[in-house]
């Protein structure tokens, strides 16, 4: 089960089932320790970068397909029409959910259709190397 | 309009872009459909209408197969059969094939 753990050093927050060996943050060894809900609430503060915008998203999504073997869909009205959908979803929903899927209600489940999901695993990006809803596709 | 039961539905996103490639497809073939036996496909809005989301939810077993695992949209979903045809490349064959069965 994951569970919160905070580095004594710097206080990143980490959410996972171990902490990690290294902080990526400052680089302290075994300076993790384990933490409650509402400590990672205070630590956090509410006043972090909102990706509440569409060149936002758009600019996380090309950050994120640097360097892997797919890219952001070159189609820049169809990548704008999934970004608003998701800002949507995050409106109305919570979070930022694919606009090409339907959550079900099992909070658990609904966390697989957060964008950008595991896409790498499911059939149609092997059998046509795009992600469900064409958000990211193969490199040629 | 056909009854509950025996209804061919449409579940579609306001946002996703799938949807609205396919969305004049749907309509022709249900054009098409209502003059041949006045069983026309009705259309669902999931993401903006909790009450179409129940609905789709309902028929999740079979919706879930056609959409390799996960619910999605553009979904087609045939209430007599309980066939569903979900995804992208669903094309206009198979769809009236999925609603003449």
């Amino acid at each position: 089960m994951k569970k919160l753990w905070r580095c004594n050093v710097c206080n990143d927050i980490h959410y996972g089932v171990k902490a990690p060996t290294i902080c990526p943050t400052c680089g302290a060894k075994m300076a993790f320790t384990l933490i409650d809900y509402p400590e990672s609430m205070k630590v956090i503060f509410d006043d972090g970068e909102r990706l509440d915008e569409v060149d936002k998203l758009l600019e996380v999504w090309n950050k994120f397909a640097e360097g892997k073997p797919f890219k952001v869909n070159p189609d820049e009205v169809f990548v704008r029409t999934l970004a608003k959908g998701e800002l949507e979803n995050q409106k109305n929903h919570g979070l930022k959910y694919c606009p090409c899927r339907i959550t079900t209600g099992d909070r658990f489940e609904d966390l697989a259709l957060i964008c950008p999901c595991n896409f790498f695993i499911q059939p149609v990006y092997k059998e046509s190397g795009e992600c469900w809803c064409g958000l990211f596709v193969k490199r040629d | 309009m056909s009854e509950a039961g025996d209804r061919l539905i449409f579940f579609w996103g306001r946002e996703c872009p799938h949807c609205a490639k396919l969305h004049p497809v749907v309509t022709e073939v249900s054009e098409e459909l209502a003059k041949e036996n006045g069983r026309g496909i009705e259309e669902k809005e999931v993401w903006h209408s909790e009450e179409n989301a129940k609905l789709m939810r309902s028929y999740g077993q079979a919706l879930k197969k056609a959409c390799g695992g996960s619910l999605g949209v553009p979904a087609l979903y045939n209430e007599r059969t309980k066939k569903a045809l979900c995804g992208m490349r669903t094309t206009k064959e198979q769809i009236l094939e999925w609603a003449r069965e």
